[in-house]
């Protein structure tokens, strides 16, 4: 940006804008890392193929809008079951079994499955950039000197309130605290009699559910194809890392971080140099902090 | 001991048909198939010794495998100088980047390793898109082709017998580390890091090592790869998909063995290269098909038969030696 | 050979070890004993160079070590087991010791030579070829100390060797112990097993609460009310020792 332009009163509006932009993209983010933060904590489980059904989401808004022209927010509903379907399928068919097993096949089953998935979009839906442009995407907001589309802002509040939903029911529902006992011991929790079987089950498709909505957001906002998932993945392990693996509210946290991170080095630099911002911070994360920013340190070394 | 024949047999008996290829075939379809298996197999060896025998799962291994490429890319399409000086200079800077990786890697194990190892691909894939004065860019490298040893523009029957030996070179590299001081006590590092330091092996030092080692290797096999094919671009040489491919054949095979990575290039190249013949026609959902293969392949080989093709042989052999008895 | 001054190692706000002072010397088998979560293979980490104490030194044939990585104090002849033990799984019993040689012999010959020796010593040569892990506890735990061992250590550290045996293992093990010991090995041996512990220490330490409570002659510890107290409401007593 031209510097002449960050004098005077522009410059705060432009302060405005970066913080408000700061703020909507950070929403988005914390919904795709809450459920890999979630399946993570409760499982142990880094899901690679996360990414992949934030890909399906968006593919699932793009058909129903171009096919039968149906809003991306009314697909939201139909599509945060289906999700939880899919996930408690992959659950059965793939990690059910590896679920004991060590990192390596974790890792690999996840990574496997994260191929399989971009591959079966790009066999089905070939390698095209799919864009779709509901009206709320040409809506534009202005306040205080800020101007947002309505996607953003939409995409943003049902974001937040879907992870502030899935964070009250981790907390207060018999389910959750059941949940998060697990995640605490799974040796103890099975000696109590809890089905942990079960627990994961239910884990991995919240999870998927809320990437998979997540993808209906964003649909709007950007383009679907095979390997969409991945640019918001590595986001998202970014995410994820700063809040501590694991931690819920953490990852709102991180994801505030990442979207400053990236709101303000594209401003900065040009947003072409973005992504190097964020890596580098998670590396510099993986490296001094890996357990988090808020996180205690020591729990990344530890075996099994 | 005597278990461990039939598998180095095997080995010298794959290196001698793709040796004796060339005499009885001219067909170069036949030719780029071997080498292509040779030189994938070389570059999961090269990740077999920092994931296999180090424990050490990185899949960013691309970063190691880029590197070489544009080193040896640029060398003779910018500096109009031989790619083996390329090649020479990638394998310096991979040695520098695998000691930077592995040294502020060292203390993180399992996912935290493999996402950090992810990052630092990601991070060269970025650099090498977007330092367009001197990559090119997304736009990526064409390499020139001069005729000659020292300029790397050869023949496929000379590629051939250049790749078998860089391919030997590698498979004898983890012979050594099977049967060395440093190997056994890598193997103590990848099985347990505690217990290896209480018997006095420095675990972080035998890991950057291990991984220098794999990053050279990668590196140089980048190199040659580039000039075999021709053409270097930022979103093929530093992508996930590569790394998981050098993993991937080193676990279909038989992950931390010496001929594991061979075998699971010659499974995993053949039968890509067998689909991309059939399926020619339609390029773009080809590549999907043998990718969904990959997928669904490595997914049901770590569930089911975690120590690859070689662990299947091996207890197949064991089980024959216990019926005749 | 081995002397502790005041060491102190905190977990957040928890002191494993406090202030502890102990001095070993050359010959010596030490018992160290104390309920669970008494700090003692906490007391083992900052020996061998796992932790970095908050206070205090620890010093090994004169030589200040503390904050040494692991191997380092190994090589230097300090080495240690592990109470939940560590075998290379997916090694046989062989190459287990055999790692173990290769720190004082860098031949891979001379080190097998050498790692066959100890499997004789520990009466692991019927199980030379079996996967570690696949073998039973009780020989898990002879190749802990066998693998250590194969280091030649002048000191080593034993946690818990004995624990979840059967009697006739026990038997077995204690007679392992002793024989290390007569090749000149000096120990320090964490026991939760009292009686075994009488019969094989020369000297006994009492930890509690990270704190050393009470130090002395096995008869001594046997009758020493602080000890008395300090086992009382954990689930094993003297008697049943
Ligand atoms: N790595 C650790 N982090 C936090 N607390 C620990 C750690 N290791 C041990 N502790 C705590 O220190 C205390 C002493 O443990 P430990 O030395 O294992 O006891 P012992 O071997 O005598 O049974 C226990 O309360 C234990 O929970
Ligand atoms: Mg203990």
């Amino acid at each position: 940006m031209d510097p002449a332009a960050r004098l005077g009163p522009a410059q705060i509006d432009v302060v405005a804008q970066l913080a408000v932009s700061t703020l909507l993209l950070g929403g988005i983010y914390a919904l795709i890392a809450v459920g890999l933060t979630l399946i993570f904590g409760i499982m142990r489980v880094v899901n690679f193929a996360h990414g992949e059904f934030l890909m399906l989401g968006m593919y699932l808004a793009f058909f129903a809008f171009t096919l039968r022209g149906v809003d991306p927010y009314l697909v939201l509903i139909i599509a945060i079951p289906i999700f939880y379907l899919v996930g408690l399928f992959v659950y059965v068919l793939v990690m059910r079994g590896v679920i004991h097993a060590s990192h390596n096949v974790q890792i690999f089953t996840t990574v496997g499955l994260s191929t399989a998935l971009q591959n079966i979009a790009l066999v089905m839906w070939t390698g095209d950039f799919r864009i779709i442009r509901p009206w709320e995407s040409s809506v534009v907001l202005r306040a205080a000197g800020t101007a947002f589309n309505l996607a953003q802002v939409v995409a943003f509040a049902v974001a937040v309130a879907l992870t502030v939903a899935l964070m009250a029911f981790m907390k207060w529902t018999h389910t959750g605290r059941v949940m998060r006992a697990t995640a605490q011991d799974r040796d103890a929790a099975t000696l109590m009699g809890i089905d942990t079987d079960r627990v994961y089950r239910l884990t991995f498709a919240i999870g998927i559910a809320c990437v998979g909505a997540a993808g209906v957001l964003v649909s709007p906002l950007y383009a679907a194809y095979p390997q969409a998932g991945l640019q918001f993945v590595t986001l998202a392990y970014v995410v994820v890392v700063l809040g501590g693996l694991g931690d819920m509210a953490g990852a709102m946290l991180g994801s505030l971080i990442v979207a400053a991170v990236e709101v303000g080095g594209s401003y900065i630099f040009g947003a072409a140099w973005k992504e190097v911002f964020y890596f580098l911070l998670f590396i510099g994360v993986l490296v001094f902090r890996p357990a988090g920013l808020l996180g205690q340190r020591g729990a990344e070394t530890l075996g099994a | 001991m005597s278990r461990l024949a039939p598998d180095r047999w095997a080995a010298v008996a794959m290196f001698a048909v793709a040796a004796l290829t060339p005499l009885v075939v001219r067909d170069a379809f036949l030719l780029d198939s071997v080498i292509l298996i040779l030189l994938w197999g070389a570059l999961s060896a090269a990740w077999n010794v920092a994931g296999g025998y180090a424990g050490q799962v990185s899949l960013g291994h691309a970063a190691f495998f880029g590197i070489g490429a544009y080193a040896a890319a640029l060398m003779s399409a910018r500096y109009a100088q031989s790619p083996w000086l390329g090649l020479a200079v990638g394998v310096a800077l991979s040695v520098v980047a695998g000691a930077l990786i592995g040294y502020l890697s060292n203390r993180l194990k399992g996912p935290y390793f493999a996402l950090s190892t992810i990052a630092f691909a990601e991070v060269l894939k970025i650099v090498a898109s977007r330092w367009r004065g001197f990559t090119s860019g997304s736009e990526g490298v064409p390499v020139p082709y001069r005729p000659g040893f020292w300029t790397l523009g050869l023949g496929h029957v000379a590629w051939l017998y250049l790749i078998l030996v860089v391919a030997v070179g590698c498979y004898a590299l983890q012979v050594y580390l099977e049967r060395s001081r440093v190997g056994y006590q890598l193997a103590g590092v990848r099985e347990d890091e505690d217990a290896a330091e209480a018997l006095g092996i420095a675990t972080r030092r035998r890991k950057v090592q291990a991984i220098v080692l794999s990053a050279a290797m990668t590196s140089a096999c980048g190199s040659l790869w580039a000039q075999y094919v021709g053409f270097v671009d930022p979103s093929h040489v530093f992508s996930i998909d590569l790394s998981v491919r050098f993993a991937l054949n080193s676990i279909i095979g038989g992950i931390g063995t010496a001929l594991g990575p061979f075998l699971g290039s010659l499974l995993i190249t053949s039968l890509e290269t067998y689909l991309r013949a059939t399926f020619s026609g339609v390029e773009a959902s080809f590549t999907g098909i043998y990718l969904i293969i990959y997928g669904v392949v490595l997914i049901l080989i770590v569930r089911f038969a975690p120590d690859g093709l070689t662990g299947i042989a091996g207890r197949f052999w064991a089980w024959r030696a216990r019926a005749h008895a | 050979m081995l002397t502790l001054e005041a060491v102190t190692k905190r977990f957040g706000g928890l002191t494993a070890v406090r202030a502890v002072s102990l001095e070993v010397r050359a010959g010596d088998l030490l018992g160290i004993i104390g309920p669970n979560g008494a700090g003692k293979t906490t007391l083992f980490n900052v020996i061998a160079g796992y932790y970095r104490p908050e206070e205090g030194r620890v010093r090994f044939e004169g030589r200040d070590v503390t904050g040494l990585p692991p191997h380092a104090i190994a090589r230097l002849g300090l080495t240690r087991t592990f109470q939940i033990v560590k075998p290379f799984g997916n090694l046989s019993v062989a190459d287990n010791v055999m790692i173990g040689a290769l720190t004082r012999l860098p031949r891979v010959a001379h080190a097998r030579a050498e790692a066959e020796r100890v499997i004789d010593l520990c009466g692991l040569g019927p199980h030379r070829y079996a996967r570690a892990r696949a073998l039973p506890i009780a020989l898990r735990k002879r190749l802990e100390v066998a693998r250590a061992l194969a280091t030649r250590p002048r000191l080593l550290l034993l946690d818990e060797v004995m624990a979840g045996l059967n009697p006739t293992e026990l038997v077995g093990i204690v007679d392992l112990v002793r024989r290390v010991h007569a090749e000149g090995v000096t120990l320090i041996v964490i026991e939760h097993v009292m009686a075994a512990m009488m019969r094989l220490a020369q000297r006994i330490v009492m930890l509690h609460h990270g704190e050393k409570i009470a130090e002395g002659t096995p008869q001594e510890i046997a009758h020493d009310r602080r000890v008395i107290d300090a086992y009382l409401g954990d689930e094993f007593n003297l008697a049943e020792a």
